[in-house]
């Protein structure tokens, strides 16, 4: 046997002292359960935030597009009153 | 594996199809010891050892009866074996982008008395240099799959595999005698 095979040999042997007694009972125990409430509720919170978020983002958005809007319409109503002077003035 | 064996294997699997418990036990036991081994070689954390084989057996349970052919079932389970455990390597980078550690906190070292010979320290220590899917590679290897049901589980070509097999068997080999020197 190479010294390599006697590694992974030992490697093996190593893992399978991690397995505690009971193992395979806990493993069907575990897979007949259903996904637990907890799992569901973190789920229910992640979308929960994710749509704060798209609402928080969405009212900034109106927000300020709006205010855009005014201070657009401001420049615009100046620049329409200095081009009524120039025009009398002239 | 002989034939008589293939035949117990496969009929035990049908059993564990049609939803016996005793079965899917017996398939538990024969396979925690191999799954144990793939799954340190390929994490390299003894500690994770159990939690890891624990999430391929559950997997195991729920998907069985979804196995098209149960002489297959060695290679399938394998599959989920080196997807659990990549998917695991996965989780535990991300999480290190979101929660840094300090690196005496990354490489806690294995508890004392847990690697209690030099061999196996010196192929954890040269495993741990590869990237985790040649370590799954060669340890796949190590459990006996034909080259074709590796090319089946990394999904790509028989020539590819053993191109990189052959890549990651130097490399094992380097790291291996340079730690044993």
């Amino acid at each position: 046997m190479k010294p390599e095979d006697e590694a992974w040999m030992r490697l093996r042997e190593h893992a399978s002292s991690r397995i505690t007694p009971g193992f395979p009972d806990r493993v069907l125990r575990a897979a007949r359960a259903k996904p637990s409430p907890l799992l569901v509720s973190h789920f229910a919170m992640c979308a929960g935030t994710a749509a704060l978020c798209l609402a928080a983002v969405a009212l900034f958005h109106a927000g300020n597009s709006g205010d855009d809007e005014a201070s657009n319409l401001a420049s615009w109503n100046e620049v329409a009153a200095q081009a009524n002077d120039l025009e009398q003035g002239l | 594996m002989d034939e008589s064996s293939t035949t117990t294997l496969g009929e035990r699997v049908r059993r564990a199809q049609r939803g016996d418990q005793p079965a899917m036990r017996e398939l538990i036991v024969s396979y925690q010891r191999r799954v144990a081994g793939f799954v340190y070689a390929v994490t390299g954390r003894s500690d994770s050892v159990e939690d890891i084989a624990q999430v391929v057996f559950i997997k195991m349970a729920r998907s069985v009866a979804r196995l098209k052919a149960p002489e297959q079932f060695e290679p399938w389970l394998f599959r989920l074996a080196r997807n659990t455990c990549i998917d695991h390597l996965r989780r535990q980078k991300l999480r290190r982008i979101f929660l840094p550690f300090a690196p005496e906190h990354e490489n806690v070292p294995e508890p004392a008395g847990a690697v209690d010979s030099e061999e196996l320290d010196a192929l954890r220590h040269a495993l741990s240099q590869l990237r985790p899917k040649d370590r799954a590679l060669i340890a796949l290897v190590q459990e006996g799959r034909s080259h074709a049901e590796i090319a089946d589980v990394f999904r790509t070509s028989v020539a590819a595999v053993k191109a990189r097999l052959h890549r990651a068997r130097e490399q094992l080999r380097q790291h291996y005698t340079s730690d044993e020197t």
